[in-house]
């Protein structure tokens, strides 16, 4: 039976077909160099169809170059391939896929949809750039090291840190993980578990790869893995050591470097921009308070010098105003005295001129009444003629006091005669 | 982290932010002779708290791990 399923199969199956599938599992058998792929098909994640394939050692080796070459890949696990197969009966080992090539080109281009369905996912979910966006401390001093520890990248990142030009100091620790082929992802997804569990102690994260070839760099692509660092909550940097695409986390991490030794570099960068300024500054410091002390110098200087020469020029202007006023004042005074001395003996003058006119009228005036006080003389007048009738000792004026009969005694100018009134007549006067 | 920075001295960010802002004090003229020494006092003590980040290491390995200690002790997450 089992020749006739053979012959009916090597007649119905005579060409090799095209067809499509996912590499399961490589099953590679290192002491022959064959390999026993397990090929599947799946529809929405589940498998819908299994068949099992010989890959010969020859067949695998020219294959994988390919792969190498034109995916940075080697053929592996999980990966989707076209292959060129021939169905084959065996009565021994059963029935089996003769895989006789694999076309590259279609896995780089299942590889490429993947990485763009990550990136996609990504965005789509808003966390594409999360890590991207979050602040770089100043001094990104202390760093989490993702790496392997006997890894050229990891000695040549510490190195270039350690060996720095300036004295500036990091500490880092590391973390160790697997950072190349399938077990990568869980594995850095754990050591960054970790970190953040200590996240306190570190500014930033480094995931250092190198010595490794330009291989096995699809497993950058994953999604938990690129979600696990665009989501960090510390900026992860990368120096993953490959000069093709981009992968995934190297374009969601906060800052890539090729190499790990150009990843130091930024960091050393890092510690320059903040140095240099402090440099300068320190410099333009000195600069500035010299500068300022000397000015305030000269301006103390010039300011002394100014108020010297200021004040001499203004007690000299002040001393002339004085000697001036003085003067003018003296030949003032001089004037105003003389002037009021002048006014005085005038006064004078005039006093003495008008005294004497004031005795000149006196005397006149006394003549004139010496003269009418003579006139007036009772002696002088009884002489002219006029008597003086007194009664009763008092001098007579009218006629009102006498009586008929009275004595009266007339005064005359030369003697005095005394008379009895015979008759009084009342008359109008003279 | 900032929070776990010494109160009494100020965080390097902030050391240099002000010693930034001093300098531009300074270069913009607006400071006299009685304040120039003050300030020139101060931006010499940042310079050298700054330049002491630069050259001091901060961490501590052995804290570290005794704090992963507890956390590797938890059974692992699956992925």
């Amino acid at each position: 039976m089992t020749t006739s399923i053979q012959k009916t199969l090597a007649e119905r199956y005579t060409t090799a077909f095209w067809v499509k599938a996912e590499m399961n599992r490589l099953n590679p058998h290192p002491p022959s160099g064959h390999c026993y792929p397990e090929l599947v098909e799946k529809r929405d994640g589940r498998i819908i169809a299994e068949i099992n394939a010989n890959l010969w050692k020859d067949d695998y080796q020219r294959i994988n170059r390919r792969f190498l070459q034109v995916l940075k890949e080697p053929l592996k696990n999980g990966i989707t391939i076209l292959l060129l197969g021939k169905i084959a009966y065996d009565p021994l080992y059963g029935l089996r896929l003769r895989i006789i090539d694999i076309d590259p080109a279609y896995s780089l281009g299942e590889l490429e949809r993947e990485k763009l369905e990550t990136i996609d996912r990504l965005k789509k979910e808003g966390i594409y750039a999360a890590n991207r966006s979050l602040t770089m401390p100043l001094l990104p001093k202390r760093i989490a090291i993702i790496s392997v520890e006997t890894s050229k990248g990891y000695s040549d990142f510490i190195q270039t840190l350690a060996g720095n030009d300036w004295g500036y100091q990091f500490f880092h620790m590391l973390f160790p993980a697997i950072l190349q082929g399938e077990r990568s992802p869980a594995s850095i997804i754990r050591q960054l578990r970790r970190i953040r569990t200590v996240l306190t102690h570190f500014d930033a994260v480094a995931i250092i790869r190198g010595g490794g070839g330009e291989v096995g760099l699809t497993c950058y692509n994953d999604y938990s893995l690129t979600r696990e660092i665009a989501l960090f909550p510390v900026p992860v940097i990368t120096g993953i050591g490959h000069s093709t695409n981009e992968t995934v986390s190297e374009m969601v991490a906060f800052r890539n470097a090729i190499t790990p030794t150009d990843l130091a570099d930024y960091l050393l960068q890092c510690f320059h921009n903040y140095a240099v300024p402090l440099q300068k500054a320190s410099e333009q410091l000195t600069d500035w308070a010299l500068r300022i002390m000397r000015d305030e110098k000269t301006i103390l200087l010039h300011a002394g010098r100014y108020f010297r020469s200021a004040t001499g020029h203004l007690l000299t202007k002040r001393q002339h105003e004085m000697d001036r006023s003085i003067r003018t004042l003296r030949q003032e005074t001089t004037g105003q005295v003389r002037s009021k001395r002048q006014e005085l003996d005038w006064a004078r003058q005039k006093f003495t001129d008008r005294l004497a006119s004031f005795f000149q009228n006196g005397r006149r005036e006394l003549v004139y009444m010496e003269r009418t006080t003579a006139l007036l003389d009772p002696q002088k007048v009884l002489q002219r003629g006029y008597s003086i009738t007194q009664h009763a000792g008092r001098l007579v004026s009218g006629v009102a006091d006498l009586k008929e009969g009275d004595m009266v005694t007339t005064t005359l100018a030369d003697g005095t005669i005394t008379s009895i009134i015979n008759q009084i007549d009342k008359g109008d006067g003279v | 982290m900032k929070e776990q920075q010494n109160k009494e001295q100020p965080n390097y960010k902030d050391a240099f932010e002000e010693l930034q802002a001093i300098i531009a004090e300074i270069e913009g003229g607006a400071i006299g002779v009685d304040q120039l020494s003050e300030k020139v006092k101060r931006a010499a003590l940042l310079i050298s708290i700054c330049r002491d980040k630069l050259t001091t290491t901060e961490g501590d390995v052995n804290r570290i791990l005794k704090e992963l200690e507890a956390t590797d002790a938890l059974p692992e997450e699956d992925d």
